[in-house]
Protein backbone atom coordinates (compact mmCIF):
# COMPACT_ATOMS: atom_id res chain seq x y z
CA UNK A 1 0.00 0.00 0.00
CA UNK A 2 1.53 3.17 -1.04
CA UNK A 3 -0.92 5.71 0.07
CA UNK A 4 -1.44 6.57 3.67
CA UNK A 5 1.06 4.85 5.58
CA UNK A 6 2.92 2.79 3.19
CA UNK A 7 6.29 4.03 4.19
CA UNK A 8 7.70 2.05 6.96
CA UNK A 9 10.49 3.05 8.99
CA UNK A 10 13.87 1.61 9.12
CA UNK A 11 15.06 1.05 12.55
CA UNK A 12 17.85 3.18 13.57
CA UNK A 13 18.78 2.32 17.00
CA UNK A 14 15.63 3.20 18.72
CA UNK A 15 13.24 2.00 16.15
CA UNK A 16 12.50 5.37 14.78
CA UNK A 17 9.96 5.67 12.11
CA UNK A 18 11.43 7.80 9.50
CA UNK A 19 10.44 9.22 6.25
CA UNK A 20 12.55 10.02 3.37
CA UNK A 21 15.78 10.62 3.63
CA UNK A 22 14.64 7.71 5.33
CA UNK A 23 11.60 6.48 3.58
CA UNK A 24 11.73 2.75 3.27
CA UNK A 25 8.93 0.78 1.76
CA UNK A 26 7.64 -2.30 3.42
CA UNK A 27 9.00 -5.47 1.95
CA UNK A 28 5.58 -6.84 1.29
CA UNK A 29 4.15 -3.73 -0.24
CA UNK A 30 6.56 -2.43 -2.81
CA UNK A 31 4.71 -0.07 -5.09
CA UNK A 32 5.51 -0.25 -8.77
CA UNK A 33 7.87 2.63 -9.35
CA UNK A 34 8.33 3.57 -12.99
CA UNK A 35 11.72 2.50 -14.39
CA UNK A 36 11.93 5.67 -16.43
CA UNK A 37 10.61 9.13 -15.98
CA UNK A 38 6.84 9.46 -15.92
CA UNK A 39 5.13 12.26 -17.82
CA UNK A 40 6.37 15.57 -16.45
CA UNK A 41 2.90 16.64 -15.40
CA UNK A 42 2.86 13.89 -12.78
CA UNK A 43 5.78 15.53 -10.96
CA UNK A 44 4.09 18.91 -10.73
CA UNK A 45 1.82 20.19 -8.02
CA UNK A 46 -1.65 21.39 -8.90
CA UNK A 47 -0.88 24.94 -7.96
CA UNK A 48 2.14 27.05 -7.16
CA UNK A 49 0.54 28.17 -3.93
CA UNK A 50 0.19 24.57 -2.78
CA UNK A 51 3.84 23.89 -3.53
CA UNK A 52 4.95 27.09 -1.81
CA UNK A 53 3.04 26.13 1.31
CA UNK A 54 4.48 22.61 1.27
CA UNK A 55 8.00 23.95 0.77
CA UNK A 56 7.68 26.38 3.66
CA UNK A 57 6.46 23.59 5.95
CA UNK A 58 10.00 22.20 6.00
CA UNK A 59 11.18 24.71 8.58
CA UNK A 60 9.59 26.72 11.38
CA UNK A 61 7.87 29.89 10.15
CA UNK A 62 10.55 31.99 11.82
CA UNK A 63 12.84 30.71 9.07
CA UNK A 64 10.64 29.69 6.17
CA UNK A 65 8.46 32.78 6.37
CA UNK A 66 11.36 34.94 5.18
CA UNK A 67 12.90 32.37 2.85
CA UNK A 68 12.93 32.33 -0.92
CA UNK A 69 10.78 29.56 -2.34
CA UNK A 70 11.42 27.62 -5.52
CA UNK A 71 8.59 25.85 -7.30
CA UNK A 72 8.92 23.13 -9.93
CA UNK A 73 7.66 24.01 -13.39
CA UNK A 74 7.86 22.21 -16.70
CA UNK A 75 11.41 23.36 -17.35
CA UNK A 76 12.80 23.33 -13.86
CA UNK A 77 12.50 25.28 -10.65
CA UNK A 78 11.45 28.91 -10.68
CA UNK A 79 11.64 31.40 -7.87
CA UNK A 80 8.07 31.81 -6.71
CA UNK A 81 8.82 33.95 -3.68
CA UNK A 82 11.79 36.19 -2.99
CA UNK A 83 13.11 35.89 0.51
CA UNK A 84 15.20 38.12 2.69
CA UNK A 85 17.08 35.83 5.07
CA UNK A 86 19.20 33.84 2.61
CA UNK A 87 17.33 30.58 3.22
CA UNK A 88 15.83 28.72 0.28
CA UNK A 89 12.88 26.34 0.57
CA UNK A 90 11.68 23.93 -2.10
CA UNK A 91 10.12 20.51 -2.51
CA UNK A 92 12.53 17.83 -3.61
CA UNK A 93 11.43 15.26 -6.14
CA UNK A 94 12.51 11.64 -6.13
CA UNK A 95 15.79 12.10 -8.00
CA UNK A 96 17.11 13.83 -4.88
CA UNK A 97 16.31 10.84 -2.71
CA UNK A 98 18.74 9.19 -0.33
CA UNK A 99 19.32 6.14 -2.44
CA UNK A 100 20.94 8.15 -5.19
CA UNK A 101 20.99 6.74 -8.68
CA UNK A 102 20.43 3.24 -7.38
CA UNK A 103 17.19 4.08 -5.60
CA UNK A 104 14.24 2.05 -6.86
CA UNK A 105 12.01 5.09 -6.46
CA UNK A 106 14.30 7.38 -8.45
CA UNK A 107 11.47 8.26 -10.84
CA UNK A 108 8.59 8.05 -8.37
CA UNK A 109 6.30 10.88 -9.47
CA UNK A 110 4.56 10.98 -6.07
CA UNK A 111 7.67 11.68 -4.08
CA UNK A 112 7.62 15.04 -2.29
CA UNK A 113 10.24 16.09 0.25
CA UNK A 114 9.98 19.66 1.54
CA UNK A 115 13.34 21.08 2.52
CA UNK A 116 14.78 24.45 3.51
CA UNK A 117 18.48 25.16 3.11
CA UNK A 118 20.43 27.72 5.05
CA UNK A 119 22.40 30.31 3.06
CA UNK A 120 25.52 28.11 2.85
CA UNK A 121 23.46 25.22 1.52
CA UNK A 122 21.60 27.42 -0.89
CA UNK A 123 24.94 28.40 -2.37
CA UNK A 124 26.77 25.09 -2.31
CA UNK A 125 24.19 22.26 -2.41
CA UNK A 126 21.04 23.49 -4.10
CA UNK A 127 22.63 24.28 -7.49
CA UNK A 128 23.58 20.66 -8.14
CA UNK A 129 20.03 19.55 -7.43
CA UNK A 130 18.60 22.21 -9.71
CA UNK A 131 20.96 21.07 -12.44
CA UNK A 132 19.96 17.45 -12.01
CA UNK A 133 16.33 18.48 -12.19
CA UNK A 134 16.91 20.22 -15.51
CA UNK A 135 18.52 17.06 -16.84
CA UNK A 136 15.54 15.03 -15.70
CA UNK A 137 13.00 17.34 -17.25
CA UNK A 138 15.01 17.41 -20.47
CA UNK A 139 14.59 13.68 -20.78
CA UNK A 140 18.09 12.65 -19.78
CA UNK A 141 18.29 9.03 -18.68
CA UNK A 142 19.38 8.05 -15.21
CA UNK A 143 22.58 6.51 -16.57
CA UNK A 144 23.41 9.69 -18.44
CA UNK A 145 22.68 11.77 -15.36
CA UNK A 146 25.09 9.64 -13.38
CA UNK A 147 27.79 10.09 -16.03
CA UNK A 148 27.26 13.83 -16.12
CA UNK A 149 27.49 14.01 -12.35
CA UNK A 150 30.75 12.07 -12.31
CA UNK A 151 32.14 14.34 -15.00
CA UNK A 152 31.06 17.45 -13.11
CA UNK A 153 32.80 16.22 -9.99
CA UNK A 154 35.95 15.30 -11.89
CA UNK A 155 36.16 18.72 -13.48
CA UNK A 156 35.35 20.54 -10.23
CA UNK A 157 32.19 21.98 -11.72
CA UNK A 158 30.16 20.58 -8.85
CA UNK A 159 30.80 22.48 -5.67
CA UNK A 160 31.77 20.76 -2.48
CA UNK A 161 29.19 21.55 0.19
CA UNK A 162 30.14 24.38 2.45
CA UNK A 163 30.79 22.64 5.80
CA UNK A 164 28.34 24.98 7.51
CA UNK A 165 25.51 23.78 5.30
CA UNK A 166 22.32 22.91 7.16
CA UNK A 167 18.92 21.89 5.90
CA UNK A 168 15.61 21.52 7.69
CA UNK A 169 13.18 18.69 7.04
CA UNK A 170 10.68 19.25 9.80
CA UNK A 171 7.48 19.17 7.79
CA UNK A 172 4.49 17.43 9.23
CA UNK A 173 3.18 16.77 5.76
CA UNK A 174 0.43 18.15 3.64
CA UNK A 175 -2.45 16.00 4.73
CA UNK A 176 -2.47 14.33 1.33
CA UNK A 177 -0.66 11.20 2.29
CA UNK A 178 2.80 12.51 1.66
CA UNK A 179 5.31 12.25 4.44
CA UNK A 180 3.41 9.78 6.55
CA UNK A 181 5.65 8.57 9.31
CA UNK A 182 8.14 11.28 8.58
CA UNK A 183 10.50 11.91 11.42
CA UNK A 184 11.47 15.59 11.63
CA UNK A 185 15.18 16.15 11.26
CA UNK A 186 17.91 18.57 10.30
CA UNK A 187 20.62 17.63 7.84
CA UNK A 188 24.35 18.19 7.78
CA UNK A 189 26.36 17.97 4.58
CA UNK A 190 29.96 17.00 5.21
CA UNK A 191 32.78 15.96 2.97
CA UNK A 192 32.91 12.16 2.92
CA UNK A 193 32.83 11.13 6.56
CA UNK A 194 32.67 7.65 7.99
CA UNK A 195 29.22 7.22 9.52
CA UNK A 196 30.66 5.61 12.60
CA UNK A 197 32.70 8.71 13.33
CA UNK A 198 29.46 10.33 14.45
CA UNK A 199 27.93 7.15 15.77
CA UNK A 200 25.34 7.30 13.01
CA UNK A 201 23.12 4.26 12.81
CA UNK A 202 24.17 2.79 16.12
CA UNK A 203 21.50 1.68 18.53
CA UNK A 204 19.97 4.57 20.39
CA UNK A 205 21.77 7.25 18.39
CA UNK A 206 19.47 9.84 16.80
CA UNK A 207 21.60 10.21 13.69
CA UNK A 208 21.71 8.38 10.40
CA UNK A 209 24.13 8.83 7.52
CA UNK A 210 23.76 8.72 3.77
CA UNK A 211 27.05 8.51 1.89
CA UNK A 212 26.89 10.25 -1.45
CA UNK A 213 27.52 8.24 -4.57
CA UNK A 214 29.08 9.52 -6.70
CA UNK A 215 28.98 12.84 -4.85
CA UNK A 216 31.84 13.18 -2.33
CA UNK A 217 29.43 14.03 0.44
CA UNK A 218 28.00 12.34 3.48
CA UNK A 219 24.64 13.60 4.63
CA UNK A 220 23.84 13.20 8.31
CA UNK A 221 20.26 13.45 9.51
CA UNK A 222 19.82 14.47 13.12
CA UNK A 223 16.36 13.73 14.47
CA UNK A 224 14.69 16.50 16.40
CA UNK A 225 11.75 16.33 18.81
CA UNK A 226 9.40 18.75 17.08
CA UNK A 227 7.77 19.40 13.76
CA UNK A 228 8.02 22.78 12.12
CA UNK A 229 4.58 23.73 13.41
CA UNK A 230 5.73 23.17 16.96
CA UNK A 231 3.97 19.91 17.70
CA UNK A 232 6.12 17.29 19.36
CA UNK A 233 6.99 13.99 17.80
CA UNK A 234 4.40 11.62 19.09
CA UNK A 235 5.36 9.01 21.59
CA UNK A 236 4.65 6.16 19.22
CA UNK A 237 7.48 7.31 17.04
CA UNK A 238 10.01 6.64 19.71
CA UNK B 1 13.78 25.57 41.12
CA UNK B 2 17.46 25.65 41.09
CA UNK B 3 17.89 25.65 44.83
CA UNK B 4 15.83 28.63 44.76
CA UNK B 5 17.08 29.48 41.38
CA UNK B 6 14.98 28.42 38.65
CA UNK B 7 16.05 27.52 35.25
CA UNK B 8 13.46 27.94 32.71
CA UNK B 9 13.55 26.75 29.33
CA UNK B 10 12.61 28.17 26.16
CA UNK B 11 12.21 26.35 23.02
CA UNK B 12 10.87 26.94 19.82
CA UNK B 13 7.30 26.32 18.96
CA UNK B 14 6.72 24.12 21.85
CA UNK B 15 8.39 24.47 25.13
CA UNK B 16 10.83 21.79 26.04
CA UNK B 17 12.56 21.76 29.31
CA UNK B 18 15.95 22.78 28.33
CA UNK B 19 19.17 23.10 30.13
CA UNK B 20 22.23 24.02 28.32
CA UNK B 21 20.65 25.09 25.20
CA UNK B 22 17.81 27.21 26.00
CA UNK B 23 18.25 27.87 29.59
CA UNK B 24 16.99 31.16 30.75
CA UNK B 25 17.57 31.98 34.33
CA UNK B 26 14.82 33.27 36.48
CA UNK B 27 15.23 36.49 38.26
CA UNK B 28 15.26 35.05 41.72
CA UNK B 29 18.41 35.05 43.74
CA UNK B 30 20.85 32.24 43.59
CA UNK B 31 24.18 31.51 45.11
CA UNK B 32 27.25 32.89 43.52
CA UNK B 33 30.65 31.23 43.26
CA UNK B 34 33.20 34.00 42.82
CA UNK B 35 36.29 31.85 43.45
CA UNK B 36 37.26 28.23 43.23
CA UNK B 37 36.08 26.00 46.06
CA UNK B 38 38.44 23.49 47.66
CA UNK B 39 39.38 20.89 45.06
CA UNK B 40 37.77 17.92 46.86
CA UNK B 41 34.39 19.53 46.33
CA UNK B 42 34.79 19.10 42.58
CA UNK B 43 35.64 15.41 42.83
CA UNK B 44 33.30 12.46 42.82
CA UNK B 45 33.42 10.01 45.69
CA UNK B 46 34.70 7.18 43.54
CA UNK B 47 36.18 6.74 40.10
CA UNK B 48 33.59 4.11 39.30
CA UNK B 49 30.78 6.56 40.04
CA UNK B 50 32.34 9.13 37.74
CA UNK B 51 32.90 6.58 35.00
CA UNK B 52 29.27 5.54 35.15
CA UNK B 53 28.11 9.15 35.11
CA UNK B 54 30.33 9.98 32.14
CA UNK B 55 29.01 7.08 30.12
CA UNK B 56 25.42 8.27 30.52
CA UNK B 57 26.12 11.09 28.06
CA UNK B 58 25.72 8.84 25.03
CA UNK B 59 23.82 5.66 24.22
CA UNK B 60 25.62 2.51 25.39
CA UNK B 61 26.35 1.60 21.77
CA UNK B 62 28.78 4.51 21.83
CA UNK B 63 29.78 5.08 25.42
CA UNK B 64 30.28 1.41 26.17
CA UNK B 65 33.36 1.31 23.95
CA UNK B 66 34.57 4.82 24.75
CA UNK B 67 37.57 5.92 26.74
CA UNK B 68 36.58 7.56 29.99
CA UNK B 69 38.41 10.36 31.75
CA UNK B 70 37.97 10.93 35.46
CA UNK B 71 38.84 14.06 37.39
CA UNK B 72 41.52 13.67 40.01
CA UNK B 73 43.39 16.11 42.19
CA UNK B 74 45.71 17.08 39.36
CA UNK B 75 43.34 17.00 36.44
CA UNK B 76 41.70 14.38 34.28
CA UNK B 77 43.15 10.91 33.98
CA UNK B 78 42.21 8.05 31.73
CA UNK B 79 40.21 5.63 33.83
CA UNK B 80 39.06 3.36 31.02
CA UNK B 81 40.68 2.75 27.66
CA UNK B 82 38.22 2.66 24.82
CA UNK B 83 38.31 1.25 21.35
CA UNK B 84 36.04 3.45 19.23
CA UNK B 85 37.86 6.78 19.50
CA UNK B 86 35.08 8.34 21.55
CA UNK B 87 36.00 10.01 24.84
CA UNK B 88 33.50 10.45 27.68
CA UNK B 89 33.98 12.55 30.78
CA UNK B 90 32.09 14.76 33.21
CA UNK B 91 32.52 18.47 32.69
CA UNK B 92 32.85 20.75 35.66
CA UNK B 93 31.46 24.24 35.73
CA UNK B 94 34.36 26.04 34.06
CA UNK B 95 33.76 24.05 30.92
CA UNK B 96 30.56 25.42 29.78
CA UNK B 97 30.50 29.17 29.97
CA UNK B 98 27.37 31.28 30.14
CA UNK B 99 25.59 29.12 27.61
CA UNK B 100 25.31 26.40 30.17
CA UNK B 101 25.10 28.27 33.38
CA UNK B 102 23.10 31.32 32.62
CA UNK B 103 23.81 34.66 31.08
CA UNK B 104 26.75 35.42 33.32
CA UNK B 105 29.59 33.57 34.96
CA UNK B 106 28.05 33.09 38.37
CA UNK B 107 28.40 29.34 38.14
CA UNK B 108 31.92 29.36 36.78
CA UNK B 109 33.23 27.84 40.01
CA UNK B 110 30.07 26.03 41.13
CA UNK B 111 31.43 22.80 42.62
CA UNK B 112 28.11 21.01 42.24
CA UNK B 113 27.87 21.19 38.49
CA UNK B 114 28.26 17.85 36.69
CA UNK B 115 27.79 17.64 32.94
CA UNK B 116 28.42 14.26 31.31
CA UNK B 117 29.62 14.53 27.74
CA UNK B 118 31.00 12.15 25.11
CA UNK B 119 33.10 13.51 22.24
CA UNK B 120 33.37 11.74 18.94
CA UNK B 121 36.92 11.09 17.68
CA UNK B 122 37.20 14.41 15.81
CA UNK B 123 35.89 16.30 18.82
CA UNK B 124 38.21 14.42 21.16
CA UNK B 125 41.17 15.44 19.03
CA UNK B 126 40.32 19.03 18.30
CA UNK B 127 37.88 20.36 20.93
CA UNK B 128 38.44 18.43 24.13
CA UNK B 129 42.12 19.39 24.67
CA UNK B 130 41.25 23.02 25.38
CA UNK B 131 38.94 21.98 28.20
CA UNK B 132 41.54 19.66 29.69
CA UNK B 133 44.04 22.48 29.57
CA UNK B 134 41.71 24.90 31.32
CA UNK B 135 41.10 22.28 33.98
CA UNK B 136 44.82 22.06 34.64
CA UNK B 137 44.99 25.81 34.97
CA UNK B 138 42.05 25.80 37.37
CA UNK B 139 43.62 23.14 39.55
CA UNK B 140 46.90 25.02 39.54
CA UNK B 141 45.11 27.96 41.12
CA UNK B 142 44.48 30.17 38.11
CA UNK B 143 41.68 32.68 38.53
CA UNK B 144 38.77 32.95 36.16
CA UNK B 145 40.37 36.02 34.63
CA UNK B 146 43.66 34.14 34.24
CA UNK B 147 41.95 31.26 32.49
CA UNK B 148 40.20 33.57 30.07
CA UNK B 149 43.37 35.48 29.36
CA UNK B 150 45.41 32.32 28.79
CA UNK B 151 42.74 31.11 26.44
CA UNK B 152 42.88 34.38 24.54
CA UNK B 153 46.68 34.17 24.28
CA UNK B 154 46.57 30.59 23.06
CA UNK B 155 44.07 31.53 20.40
CA UNK B 156 46.14 34.47 19.29
CA UNK B 157 49.22 32.28 19.00
CA UNK B 158 47.28 29.49 17.29
CA UNK B 159 48.10 27.01 20.03
CA UNK B 160 44.42 26.19 20.30
CA UNK B 161 43.14 24.13 17.41
CA UNK B 162 40.08 24.89 15.35
CA UNK B 163 37.44 22.16 15.44
CA UNK B 164 37.95 19.46 12.85
CA UNK B 165 35.19 18.87 10.34
CA UNK B 166 32.61 16.55 11.85
CA UNK B 167 33.48 17.37 15.47
CA UNK B 168 30.57 16.70 17.76
CA UNK B 169 29.58 15.57 21.22
CA UNK B 170 26.65 13.86 22.90
CA UNK B 171 24.83 15.28 25.91
CA UNK B 172 21.98 12.85 26.14
CA UNK B 173 22.30 11.77 29.74
CA UNK B 174 19.58 11.98 32.33
CA UNK B 175 22.08 12.11 35.18
CA UNK B 176 24.23 14.97 36.33
CA UNK B 177 23.14 18.56 36.28
CA UNK B 178 22.89 21.05 39.05
CA UNK B 179 22.71 20.43 42.75
CA UNK B 180 18.98 21.03 42.80
CA UNK B 181 18.26 18.47 40.15
CA UNK B 182 17.77 20.83 37.28
CA UNK B 183 18.87 19.41 34.04
CA UNK B 184 19.02 19.94 30.35
CA UNK B 185 17.19 18.24 27.54
CA UNK B 186 19.05 15.65 25.49
CA UNK B 187 20.99 17.16 22.66
CA UNK B 188 24.02 16.76 20.48
CA UNK B 189 26.64 19.44 20.04
CA UNK B 190 28.22 20.29 16.71
CA UNK B 191 31.47 22.23 16.73
CA UNK B 192 32.51 24.59 13.97
CA UNK B 193 34.92 27.42 13.41
CA UNK B 194 33.05 30.66 14.08
CA UNK B 195 29.74 30.90 12.21
CA UNK B 196 26.93 33.37 12.68
CA UNK B 197 24.12 31.78 14.65
CA UNK B 198 21.71 33.38 12.18
CA UNK B 199 23.16 31.21 9.42
CA UNK B 200 21.57 28.23 11.15
CA UNK B 201 18.47 30.01 12.36
CA UNK B 202 19.66 29.15 15.86
CA UNK B 203 17.52 30.56 18.62
CA UNK B 204 14.65 31.53 16.37
CA UNK B 205 11.16 30.59 17.45
CA UNK B 206 10.43 26.96 16.75
CA UNK B 207 13.98 26.06 15.79
CA UNK B 208 15.34 23.21 17.94
CA UNK B 209 18.86 24.56 17.73
CA UNK B 210 20.75 27.03 19.86
CA UNK B 211 24.23 28.42 19.47
CA UNK B 212 27.02 29.04 21.94
CA UNK B 213 29.53 31.55 20.75
CA UNK B 214 32.39 33.35 22.40
CA UNK B 215 32.38 31.10 25.43
CA UNK B 216 34.15 29.05 26.47
CA UNK B 217 36.41 29.26 23.43
CA UNK B 218 35.81 32.08 21.00
CA UNK B 219 37.32 30.08 18.15
CA UNK B 220 34.36 27.72 18.24
CA UNK B 221 30.70 28.02 17.43
CA UNK B 222 28.76 25.26 19.12
CA UNK B 223 25.34 24.38 17.78
CA UNK B 224 23.19 22.44 20.21
CA UNK B 225 20.56 20.36 18.46
CA UNK B 226 17.76 18.93 20.56
CA UNK B 227 17.08 15.25 20.01
CA UNK B 228 13.97 13.26 20.88
CA UNK B 229 15.32 10.92 23.52
CA UNK B 230 17.81 10.39 26.29
CA UNK B 231 20.74 8.02 26.02
CA UNK B 232 18.74 5.32 27.80
CA UNK B 233 16.06 5.51 25.15
CA UNK B 234 13.39 7.30 27.13
CA UNK B 235 11.66 10.16 25.34
CA UNK B 236 12.64 13.72 26.07
CA UNK B 237 10.05 15.67 28.04
CA UNK B 238 7.95 17.84 25.84
CA UNK B 239 4.89 19.89 26.31
CA UNK B 240 3.04 22.13 24.01
CA UNK B 241 2.29 25.75 24.46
Amino acid sequence: MRAKGSSIARILGLAFLIGTIGTVWAEDAKPPFPPVMAPIAEYLEASASAEIALARSAAPPSISGDASVLVLGKDGYDTAAKGKNGFVCLVWRAWAGPGGFDAPDFWDPKYRAPICFNPAGARSVVPAYLERTKWALAGISKAEMRDRTIAAIASNRMATPDPSTLAFMMSKGDGQGHLNHWQPHVMLFLAHTVAADLGAGLKGVPLIAFPGAPEPVTVFDVFVPVYSDGTPVSAEKH
Amino acid sequence: MRSGNSLKVELCGLVLLVGIIGIVRAEDAKPSFPVMAPIPQYLEATASAEIALARTAAPPSISGDASVLVLGKHGYETAAEGKNGVVCLVWRAWSAGPGATGDDDRDFWNPKLRIPICYNPAGARSVLPAYLESTKWAFAGASKADIKERTRVQLASHQMAAPESGSMAFMMGRAGGFADGHHWPPHIMLFFPPISSADWGAGLHGVPISADQEEPEPNITTFNVLVPMYSDGTPAPVKQH
